[in-house]
């Protein structure tokens, strides 16, 4: 697939500046990410290349514009919808609850 | 179809990073030293070759074993377990003449993505 993330040979993305004693995450939800990936991973709903196509699929602006986890969120909202672990309503109705207990 | 995540299950998952490897007897397409040409494909599908090395020239410089292969695997079309190597490009080959004398790229690329110049 010959998407945006097929970086390799592009310009105009800047330098890579790694960070000093950059930290395993940098939010906890970053922390949850990984741990409901793996349990996914082991649960048996994806294997490690429909993980990856998962991210690839992703509509370019929002790939290029989120973060390293924000690319597993949505592997793993694509992946547990796909494979009928959860449904659209459900994490719509997750999504709106969380919004309105922020406000 | 789910199984039940056990505590040994996530330290060894995490250290290997998923891998992919097969052990099984797969014959090789290519050996060591071979020059091999990769093939300029554009699949709608998942696949592992990055754009850049299509249609490039690279010498095969290490056997990585068997692994199952992206291409099929992304898509529930099963494991078509074949050989993994690290095929060596120069910075030219890849970039142009304007690329440095003295630099070279290795890419580890599956059977599929290869065919052997002659």
């Amino acid at each position: 697939m010959n998407g945006v993330h097929d970086l390799g040979g592009m310009h105009g993305f800047g330098p890579i500046n790694p960070e000093a004693n950059e930290p395993v995450f940098h939010h906890d939800w970053e922390r949850r990410v990984f741990g409901v990936a793996i349990a996914g991973f082991g649960g048996g709903y994806y294997n490690t290349d429909q993980f990856r196509h998962a991210i690839e699929r992703m509509g370019a602006v929002e790939y290029l514009s989120t973060s390293y986890y924000e690319h597993w969120l949505a592997m793993l909202e694509t992946l547990l919808i796909e494979r009928g672990a959860i449904t659209k309503q459900e994490l719509d109705a997750r999504r709106e609850q969380l919004g309105r207990e922020a406000r | 179809m789910p199984v039940v995540v056990t505590k040994d299950f996530v330290p060894e998952l995490v250290r290997t990073g998923g891998s992919t490897r097969v052990h099984k007897a797969v014959a090789p397409r290519f050996r060591v030293g071979d020059h091999v040409l990769v093939r300029n494909i554009h699949p709608e599908h998942h696949t592992r070759l990055p754009r850049y090395a299509r249609g490039k020239r690279g010498i095969v410089e290490h056997d990585h074993g068997v692994f199952v292969f992206p291409d099929t695997s992304a898509h529930q079309q099963g494991e078509k377990p074949q050989h993994v190597y690290s095929v060596r490009f120069t910075a030219r080959e890849l970039w142009g003449p304007e690329a440095s004398e003295r630099d070279t790229l290795r890419l580890d690329l599956w059977d599929d993505y290869l065919d052997l110049v002659v």
